[in-house]
């Protein structure tokens, strides 16, 4: 097992550091897969049994590193899995902002460790300084790879594009203050609705002229009391239950620079959110339905 | 919608009314947010909206009808019932505190919730509507008394006072305001675990704007209350404090917002009697 890679360009180190603070918001443990041609950030939910994971990140390689070399587990298991402490990992980022390079290498000092080197510039001469981190990880074994395989999730019925995501944030934020659940509707017609219902109050943050991507409709509203949206034809709407802090959390991917955020619905069952950037990093974000 | 169809709204509305942006409404409110539940009371003249903690302070945010752009209040009907403060403020806010965003309420009728629609000035695609549920009032305490004469007022520069209240000691209880037309005019004393502190302010003082005062007269307040304006004091431009002959104190402060039009808080504070 090997594996050495070399960052040197600002804007993917910037990139890398702001993917990883994320994942660090949104777990204390993830797992790194290292492939050929991809790394993988992957975070599941420890009782969540045969859910998808709650988050699931490409990083073509290419596109971040100048060098890359790696030897997976054996010749028929090219990949290597290692499990990490995502919050050792996203501090020793930090400084990634201003940096020169950055090499990464899993190395065997007193236990497994994954060994980031950052050179850094000094304001005052040429010389540049060293930064050797050492985060400790644990090698996944072959056979407890499956539980971190590609999700495989149901057809979502309707995928649509989301507005900006910090606009959407500070309104989710407003909204859990009031609610621990949000309601989102999407509908065939461009439309998104984020609900939340109390006792004290019904508040709908309406969207339009949305682009939607696919729509994979009629969707069967016989079995709940939904009450209308608007004259809309309710076959081509559906909605879907979730945690707010979760959604919140989610959002507060907007620092990471990106083309678009893809919102799709299972009809009250899952709602994947995935955000897609320039360097063609794909962070997918999977948040199941709660159904009373 | 066209002049006749919003007639139409206005006649089958208790109250409607309308504005550029909710922003400075939203301050406020939280101005005066030390309770859960506030008196939503629309006048022909503004809108007003109490909380009382205890019996001991009352606190109202009040605004005048020409900030709204559009104000209607049927004149034939009370416009007053129970509303979170919390929640009002929480959807005022809904699109962040950097988005300045338009303003629409409508209320039907008695036991109607209060509805509003927001919608953002910079991006047209967005629009909150909510729904927030109202209860009745119960009676508001009337705490002025018109036969107490008023034995001395003051107008201080707000962000001066809050200066000073802030660097009262957190920990006294007890304030005691000593006012005299005799130098030095205002002091006031706090009593700590093993101290006393005192500040004076002559009339002299830059904070002072008029002083008024015919015979000296001390008067005592639990701090915790008088603490609760520092909010407002905050976001207001002026303060005017006028104790009438039974101890009640009221302060008055003005907001001044960017398009000269003016919103109030008015603060009622009940005062410590001797045992």
């Amino acid at each position: 097992m090997k594996f050495r890679a070399l960052m040197v360009d600002a804007g993917p180190m910037r990139e890398f550091a702001n993917i990883v603070t994320i994942i660090s918001k949104l777990s204390k443990e993830c797992i790194l897969r290292v492939a050929a041609d991809t790394l993988y950030f992957i975070v599941s939910d420890d009782n969540s049994g045969p859910a998808p994971p709650v988050l699931w990140c490409e990083i073509p390689q290419a596109m971040f590193f100048s060098e890359y070399q790696m030897v997976g587990l054996d010749d028929e298991h090219k990949d290597i899995y290692l499990g990490l402490s995502s919050g050792n990992l996203s501090r020793s980022l930090v400084t990634l902002k201003t940096a020169k390079s950055l090499k990464m290498k899993l190395t065997k000092k007193q236990c497994p460790c994954l060994t980031l080197e950052i050179e850094m510039p000094s304001s005052t001469s040429q010389q540049t300084r060293n930064v050797t981190h050492d985060i400790p990880v644990i090698v996944i074994p072959r056979k407890m790879w499956s539980e971190f395989h590609e999700p495989n999730t149901p057809d979502p019925d309707i995928s649509i594009e989301l507005p900006a995501l910090k606009q959407l944030r500070t309104t989710i934020d407003r909204m859990r203050t009031m609610a621990s659940e949000v309601i989102i509707w999407a509908s065939a017609a461009g439309r998104l609705t984020l609900q939340i219902k109390t006792d004290m109050a019904k508040v709908s943050t309406r969207f339009k002229e949305l682009r939607v991507e696919a729509f994979e409709g009629p969707i069967d509203h016989s079995d709940s009391e939904t009450e209308s949206q608007a004259n809309e034809d309710m076959s081509r709407i559906c909605y879907c239950r979730v945690d707010a802090k979760k959604l919140s959390m989610f959002l507060s991917a907007d620092q990471v620079t990106h083309n678009r955020t893809l919102c799709s619905i299972v009809h009250k069952k899952l709602v994947i959110l995935c955000l897609h950037t320039e360097e063609n990093v794909r962070l997918q974000c999977f948040i199941s339905g709660i159904v009373y | 919608m066209n002049w006749s169809k919003m007639d139409d709204v206005n006649s089958q509305y208790y109250f409607t009314a309308s504005m550029d942006s909710g922003k400075t409404l939203c301050s406020l409110l939280k101005a005066i947010q030390f309770q859960e539940t506030a008196v939503f009371c629309a006048l022909p003249e503004g809108l007003k909206l109490t909380v009382e903690e205890g019996k001991c302070v009352q606190a109202s945010a009040y605004v005048p009808s020409d900030n709204f752009t559009e104000y209607h209040v049927r004149d034939d009907v009370d416009v007053m019932f129970k509303i979170s403060i919390a929640v009002l403020s929480e959807c005022l806010n809904i699109f962040g505190s950097g988005e300045e965003s338009s303003l629409k309420m409508y209320y039907r009728s008695e036991g109607s919730p209060l509805l509003l629609v927001l919608q953002p000035q910079s991006v047209n695609n967005v629009m909150t509507d909510c729904e927030i549920s109202t209860q009745n009032a119960d009676s508001v305490l009337e705490l002025r008394d018109e036969d107490s004469a008023e034995v001395a007022k003051l107008v201080l520069k707000a962000p001066a006072f809050l200066g000073l209240l802030a660097d009262l000691e957190r920990s006294c209880d007890v304030i005691e305001l000593h006012l005299s037309p005799e130098h030095p005019n205002v002091s006031i004393v706090t009593y700590g675990m093993q101290d006393r502190s005192c500040i004076d302010v002559p009339k002299s003082s830059d904070m002072v704007q008029s002083f008024t005062c015919e015979n000296p007269v001390t008067l005592k307040y639990q701090l915790p209350h008088i603490r609760l304006i520092m909010k407002a004091l905050a976001i207001s431009s002026k303060v005017v404090l006028r104790c009438s002959s039974n101890g009640l104190l009221l302060l008055q402060l003005k907001l001044e917002k960017e398009d000269q039009r003016q919103m109030f808080s008015e603060f009622y504070i009940v005062p410590l009697l001797d045992d």
